[in-house]
């Protein structure tokens, strides 16, 4: 056998999974080169928390011999991948991020990981993450256990968060796929500031049981991957009932986008402000070209603005108040002075004494958004807007603060498309679209509840005309 | 039983809380944990202030079931 070419290490799911079946190298063999690259590029952008590299090496034994058996288990066997260091792996240290977590270890691993070795994926090891996934907020980047999440396109930005490693994994190629989590835009905005494709499921339709809760009623498990192909690969894996999830829809998935309806009848709507005013004016012209694609592919486009609501509020009172009942351990025995955020550690204990009628009233009000919502998907089958308006941020920027201090619109867009689609429990794709100073910027598609093979096909479809997601950050003489 | 808000008054309670937060000057970085605590219970406070001032219909029942 050869030994593993360096394409590899940027390559899909599937294209590896061809290369694995027609034998030109082994499960074996591609597991060590992952192995290495992570554990020796991964502390270079603080992406890595625990390289598991001797479980994966037994784990990639056992494929090789079912491939040699020819018992083919898909077109995720044999392919490694990381995981948010937020999923519990048995007997393992599991962080979240947080120093005082840093000796936790569970007896038992998280449904999404036992699904994807059922299928012969290898778990490479767990990938970093913001603190207790940032909830209920942070300043800054470097609100981590291991440091800040640096940008394999520009060491001096940030990874996005808080599925920081998770993206910086996949950008750099130290991991075909990553599992990330999303309350609200973890998924989405790390992809969006590393180029790389992210999909955050519908509420329910991936088990967390195993996974750290922050917000019961808005967490979600999902795919960080090279192409939206491979996130449909990867959900169709991880998504199904579980009776150990509460929160589990019932549903399982099966990536068909072939069965999703034709382009001529799907209807996208946008807000043109959010291309042309919101968006960081080096944005525009890849984020107008975006546009243009999507209209290039014959779907019935449509100016839209999403329901009025005060949704930063509705959102911020729901973590706050659902992520302080779940960590008041934490906040009661003053170990939450531990964490790295000053700004993290005084909402925890804050969101402590948010009134039960502020929590109410928030949750009353999402039952009015997720009805609106509801309306809005009979009129449009497809929400389009930037993923983030900007291209990853400064590792010193506080990120409570304003951006820039340019004169912003007076209509909102779809700037709140974030945590509307999360507190109305909607799917959404995030697409690299471009660059804007030399760092990748992103599109969302955020669909009704369960569409997410429509998002796919759509994704599918712009990355058949792009070239975005395959372009590589420049890593320097180690990569 | 109270009817459904009428979009003059949604727009209102929106607009209000809104343009407020547009206009309010955000105050100087926290230097201290008193000083972050203190920050962080202000702005709870104002949310809540927020959205108190949302008007719902009295048959409204909180989002708890979320299976779309």
């Amino acid at each position: 056998m050869a030994s593993v070419p360096n394409d590899i290490f940027f390559a899909t799911a599937t294209e590896i999974n061809q290369k694995l079946k027609a034998k030109e190298f082994s499960v074996v063999e591609l597991t060590r080169a992952f192995s290495e690259r992570l554990q020796r590029l991964g502390p270079r952008y603080n992406a890595l928390a625990l390289a598991l590299p001797e479980q994966a090496r037994s784990a990639a034994k056992d494929v090789d011999g079912d491939i040699k058996r020819e018992r083919f288990r898909g077109p995720l066997q044999g392919i490694p991948f990381g995981a948010k260091d937020l999923l519990a792996y048995e007997k393992q240290p599991t962080t979240w991020g947080a120093r005082p977590y840093a000796g936790q270890v569970f007896d038992y691993t998280a449904t999404a990981l036992k699904k994807l070795a059922k299928t012969g994926s290898i778990l490479l090891g767990k990938l970093a993450m913001v603190e207790l996934a940032g909830g209920p907020s942070y300043r800054y980047a470097s609100a981590s256990l291991t440091g800040p999440g640096l940008n394999p396109w520009d060491r001096t930005r940030w990874s996005g968060g808080s599925s920081s490693g998770s993206a910086i994994a996949v950008a750099a190629g130290l991991a075909t796929f990553a599992l990330g989590s999303e309350t609200s835009g973890s998924i989405l905005t790390p992809s969006a500031f590393c180029g790389i494709t992210g999909l955050r499921p519908t509420y329910g339709l991936v088990s967390r049981h195993g996974a750290m809760p922050l917000s019961w009623t808005l967490d979600k498990i999902g795919p960080m991957c090279r192409s939206a192909e491979d996130c449909g690969y990867v959900l169709q894996t991880i998504a199904g009932s579980d009776s150990e999830d509460p929160g589990s829809a019932g549903k399982s998935f099966y990536y068909t986008p072939q069965y999703a309806r034709d382009f001529k009848d799907i209807r996208v709507g946008f807000a043109p402000v959010d291309f042309s005013d919101w968006a960081e004016p080096a944005a525009r012209p890849d984020f107008a070209k975006a546009l243009d694609t999507i209209k290039s592919l014959g779907v019935k486009i449509s100016e839209i603005k999403l329901p009025e609501f005060p949704y930063g509020p509705v959102i911020s009172t729901i973590i706050s108040s659902e992520g302080s009942s779940v960590f008041e351990p934490l906040i009661q025995s003053g170990k939450v002075d531990e964490l790295a955020d000053q700004r993290q550690i005084a909402g925890l204990k804050a969101g402590l004494e948010i009134p039960a009628k502020d929590y109410l009233k928030a949750m009353r009000i999402r039952s009015l958004i997720q009805n609106a919502f509801r309306d809005l998907f009979y009129n449009v089958d497809v929400l389009l807007a930037p993923s983030r308006l900007t291209p990853a941020t400064a590792l010193t920027q506080p990120l409570d603060r304003p951006l820039s201090d340019r004169q912003m619109p007076s209509v909102p867009g779809l700037t709140a498309l974030i945590p509307a689609g999360n507190l109305a429990g909607l799917p959404a794709l995030s697409l690299p679209c471009g660059f804007a100073d030399r760092l990748p910027i992103g599109i969302q598609l955020a669909g009704q509840p369960f569409s997410e093979n429509l998002l796919l096909k759509l994704g599918r479809a712009f990355q058949e005309r792009t070239d975005w997601h395959k372009r590589r950050p420049p890593l320097g003489e180690e990569s | 039983m109270p009817g459904k808000l009428t979009r003059r008054q949604l727009a209102a309670a929106l607009s209000s809380s809104a343009a407020l937060l547009a206009q309010a000057p955000l105050p100087p970085l926290p230097q201290n944990p008193d000083e972050e605590l203190k920050a962080a219970r202000d702005q709870n406070r104002q949310i809540g202030e927020q959205l108190a001032r949302f008007p719902l219909p009295m048959s409204t029942e909180p989002a708890t079931r979320f299976k779309a």
